[in-house]
Formats: C-alpha cells, sequence, structure tokens
C-alpha cells in the first residue's frame, strides 16, 4: 500500500465523522449518543450500533476512560515514525462506552496496563491536533 | 453413518512457493489452475465454473476476470471475483458447493495467487497496511498503526490481560507449527524452534515477535470442486465437504463488546458443525488460518475446542503437535510453513484427506475443521471436510 513518505498522514475523513476531527482541534472528544436507545458510540456511523436507528446527535465525551488494550511499536512502518519507536497505541473505553485510538504517555517511568486509567490530552502534529491520553493512574484527584 | 457429501475437491494444483519474485500473481495463477485441472484427470474443457481469490490488499488488477481468458477457460457458467478478506478462498469453496448443490456447474476452479515478494518492495512492506480498529474514519494512520501486525498485537495484549496468560500461550501455537513443519518438505522454515528461542525473537509489535508471524511467499494454490458422486471416477481420492458455515460479528467497539477475542468462527462452527451433523468433539483435526499465533487460541476458543482463555492450558493438556490429540495446522500453518493465505489451510487438508502428507499423516479424518479470516479476525468462513 502506498502512503506518502513524509510527514504524518492525516485521514482522509468522511463527512459522518467530521464533528469528531473537527472536536479534536477544540480539544474535545465528541461521540454520539443515539437519541432513541442513549448508546454512545465513536467516531461516527449513520446508524446507531445497538438500535439501528439513525437519530443522533454528537455530545462532548468527558475525556477520561480505561485502557481498552495497547500495542507497543518497535518497528516503523512509516518513515515519520522511524525516530519515534519504541511508542505506544491504545484503544481507550471512554467512561461513556466507546472506544477511540490514541497514542498512551506517562509521566517518566509510571507504569500503565489494560485497565489503567488515562485522560484525553492533545498535541499539534502537522498543523493538526491530535487526540493521545495520559495515564493517570497514581495522580491525585 | 451413512454421510452425504455436498461436493468434493478432486483436483489441487500448486505452484513452486518462492521467497523470491519471477512472475505475476496472474501467471503463477494460470499454472497452479493448469496443474489442477490435470490432478483431476479433466481438460479445460471440462471446467465450468472460474471462482478468483485475490489477496485483499492487492487491486483487482492483480487478478481480473480476465484470468479466466489468461487459463483458457471458455465454457464458464460461474465466474466471480470472490472478496471476503482471508476467508475468501474458504468462501470459494463454499460458493463452488452451492453452484454444485444449485446445478450451476459441475466442475469448478478456486484459484489464489500473491507476490507479496518483489523486486522494489519488501514482504514487510507488502503488509504494513493500516488495519481500521475503530470503524471507517481512518484515525490509525494518524497514529502511526500500520501493520496487520499490530492489529494482532491489540488483541493479543487484550487476551493476555484479559484471561491472565503470557506470551508463552504464543509461543505453545509457534512450536507446534514448526514441529509440523519440520515434517513436512513444503514448509519454509523447518529448523527446530524451543521456547528460548520464542523468548529471544524480537518484538515487532508487542506483545507479538517475529516468529508469531506468518512467513510470507510468492506463489498459487488451485483446486478443482466437483458433485461428489462423480468423485471416485477421478484419479485422486476425494476431499468431502459435508458442512460449512460463516460467521461474521460485526466490529462493536464499545463497552460490552470484544471482537478482537471473540469473534464470529463461533457462529462459523455451530453452523458448520450442525450441517455436518457433528459438534467439535467429533473433529480429527484443524486446518485454520493463522496469520498471527495469538489467533490460532481464539480459533481453537471460538470453534468450541475449549472455554475462552483456556486455550494455552488446552495445548498443554492434549496437545496439538504431532502425536497431540487434536492435531493443528499440520503442514506447519502460515507461522512456519507458507503464507498462501486461506489457501494454507485447504491445500493441507486435501493432501492430509488424500492420504498423501508423508511422515506427517494423520490417521483418522472423518472430520477436519478447515477455516479461514479476515480482517482483524472479522469474517470467518469454515469448513467441514472429510475422507
Amino acid at each position: 500500500m502506498e502512503y506518502p513518505k513524509e510527514g504524518v498522514i492525516w485521514p482522509v475523513v468522511p463527512d459522518v465523522a467530521k464533528p469528531f476531527y473537527k472536536g479534536m482541534q477544540q480539544h474535545k472528544v465528541l461521540i454520539q449518543q443515539c437519541l432513541a436507545c442513549k448508546t454512545f458510540q465513536a467516531p461516527g456511523r449513520i446508524t446507531c450500533d445497538h438500535c439501528g436507528s439513525n437519530q443522533l446527535e454528537w455530545v462532548e465525551a468527558k475525556g477520561t476512560g480505561t485502557i481498552y488494550s495497547y500495542v507497543v511499536f518497535h518497528r516503523s512502518f512509516h518513515p515519520y515514525y522511524d525516530d519515534k519507536v519504541p511508542y505506544t497505541v491504545a484503544l481507550v473505553e471512554l467512561d461513556e462506552g466507546p472506544r477511540v485510538m490514541g497514542h498512551i504517555e506517562t509521566n517518566s517511568g509510571q507504569e500503565y496496563n489494560v485497565g489503567s486509567s488515562v485522560r484525553a490530552c492533545y498535541k499539534t502534529i502537522d498543523k493538526n491536533e491530535l487526540l493521545y491520553f495520559q495515564v493517570t493512574d497514581g495522580d491525585k484527584s | 453413518m451413512k454421510r452425504n457429501p455436498l461436493s468434493a475437491v478432486i483436483g489441487l494444483g500448486m505452484t513452486e512457493l518462492r521467497r523470491d519474485y519471477t512472475v505475476a500473481s496472474w501467471q503463477l495463477a494460470v499454472e497452479a489452475i493448469g496443474l489442477a485441472i490435470d490432478d483431476a484427470g479433466l481438460t479445460h474443457q471440462d471446467i465450468d465454473g472460474l471462482l478468483i481469490n485475490k489477496s485483499p490488499i492487492e487491486d483487482l488488477s492483480a487478478l481480473p476476470m480476465d484470468l479466466q481468458d489468461y487459463a483458457g477457460l471458455s465454457r464458464l457458467n460461474l465466474l466471480n471475483v470472490v472478496e471476503a478478506e482471508g476467508s475468501s478462498m474458504v468462501q470459494t469453496l463454499q460458493q463452488a458447493t452451492m453452484a454444485i448443490q444449485s446445478g450451476l456447474a459441475k466442475k469448478i476452479v478456486c484459484v489464489f495467487a500473491d507476490t507479496p515478494l518483489r523486486p522494489d518492495i519488501s514482504a514487510a512492506e507488502s503488509f504494513a497496511i493500516a488495519m481500521p480498529m475503530m470503524g471507517q474514519t481512518g484515525i490509525e494512520v494518524a497514529n502511526g498503526f500500520y501493520s496487520a501486525i499490530a492489529a494482532y498485537a491489540m488483541a493479543a495484549q487484550r487476551y493476555l490481560a484479559v484471561y491472565d496468560r503470557t506470551t508463552d500461550d504464543f509461543a505453545a501455537v509457534a512450536i507446534a507449527n514448526r514441529q509440523w513443519a519440520m515434517l513436512n518438505p513444503l514448509a519454509k522454515i523447518r529448523k527446530p524452534m524451543t521456547l528460548e528461542d520464542h523468548h529471544a525473537s524480537p518484538w515487532l509489535v508487542e506483545p507479538l515477535r517475529m516468529l508469531d508471524c506468518a512467513y510470507p511467499v510468492n506463489g498459487s494454490i488451485a483446486v478443482v470442486v466437483s458433485e461428489a458422486s462423480v468423485a471416485k471416477d477421478h484419479p485422486q481420492p476425494a476431499a468431502y465437504i459435508y458442512g460449512m458455515g460463516q460467521g461474521h460479528a460485526g466490529n462493536i467497539n464499545r463497552r460490552g463488546f470484544q471482537p478482537e477475542i471473540e469473534t464470529g468462527a463461533r457462529l462459523a462452527g455451530e453452523t458448520a458443525y450442525k450441517m455436518a451433523g457433528i459438534t467439535a468433539s467429533d473433529i480429527n483435526a484443524c486446518e485454520f488460518y493463522d496469520a498471527f499465533s495469538i489467533s490460532t487460541l481464539v480459533n481453537l476458543e471460538m470453534y468450541g475446542f475449549c472455554l475462552p482463555g483456556k486455550a494455552g492450558e488446552f495445548i498443554a493438556d492434549n496437545g496439538i503437535g504431532p502425536g497431540g490429540k487434536l492435531p493443528v495446522n499440520t503442514g506447519g500453518g502460515h507461522l512456519s510453513s507458507y503464507y498462501m493465505q486461506g489457501a494454507t489451510p485447504v491445500s493441507e487438508a486435501i493432501m492430509q484427506l488424500r492420504n498423501k502428507a508423508g511422515e506427517r499423516q494423520l490417521s483418522q479424518l472423518d472430520n477436519m475443521l478447515v477455516t479461514g479470516y479476515g480482517g482483524r479476525m472479522q469474517f470467518h468462513a469454515a469448513l467441514i471436510m472429510g475422507q
């Protein structure tokens, strides 16, 4: 598969998911809620994946959740990441229920695992604000 | 018990499986099609169906509908490029069986071909795709979440955490595969593997190591599927199909669902067992699609051989390698024999059912479970095959 060789690649975003990406630029985690059955889902669909309703509205998630699973890249599959390995990418289960993807970052040496608490943060990559997650296990609340 | 097979595989054709590039996929496919037709004791004029399986990451041009003409097949009642990702090859045999049952066609070639190793690109680069984990929007690429390995590593980490297991469960799968490969002259990696070798294998995307990954090759594999009633008239012992099923459980990515480790294979298995009139305990051996070691653990659980999270214990207690109670991936699987996607388990099943598997030949083969899956273990298709 051919990708551009320079810079981080920004996805081509379908219309249905644009609010999620616009939310990132404003440092918000925007997800959808079904008006019929109240199920939350991310990052944007035309129908509710629980009841099939097409009555969905965008709401702001709290931005907190837990690590559902994660992986550590020890090799790079794209030049942009050649000097960034090892790096960790997780699926984070938001408190509202849906799971979203983001890098995991820690204060120095902080341990984490599946189930660790995290909080949404943002960093600028190639002019875009990208969601990542900071581990909050052990933080004072 | 007298059973009525749904169809029979009467021909198998395999090109040389190589670690370097020689010719294009379609050219390999033509060669394998010819070998399969010869093997069945047929001529090109006898073939009335062609079902094509390209690699899901290739363009349609890699194996186009025109393969019909390249292969010299001009009397077809059935022609299709079957696209169901890694479950495609098993699905071609299913479609062929349905066509035979309905009377649409009688002698159908199913073919897979791929050339991930090329002069200008490595196999690792060929498979460095970004797999959709969150849905269709592609945030994976912005996160550098590339490679099929990463998607399976995500499943693997979830598996380890939920069931409190270690990567030694992955090693048990890889080692059993290697033990089978040592008995298979077609297998590409045949040197012994120990637990220490697995521990020393470098992480690619943790928790998966190099030795947890499939071994890509260039090549093509084709089969001829026929009505079962005339299978005995052909030169090779028939490999009968007794049942089949599919399971696509969706990619629901929120609390309460774990699509990474609770897959549609459960549904595919239940459907196939019911059609064949058996249960999992009647299966003599399994040929799973196993692009990564983690998937064999999940397959053992979802196809009903043990409870979720218990595959490591099942392997330790019963054995899936040579001499084990449930032989699994008896040619070495994708990890140690050859990664021809769904065609690897199909080809090994046929060799076993013909009693032509040499040193690794199994003795009792009433029911073999032969499976394919695609995506991130999303799309599942299964066959029950027997002698």
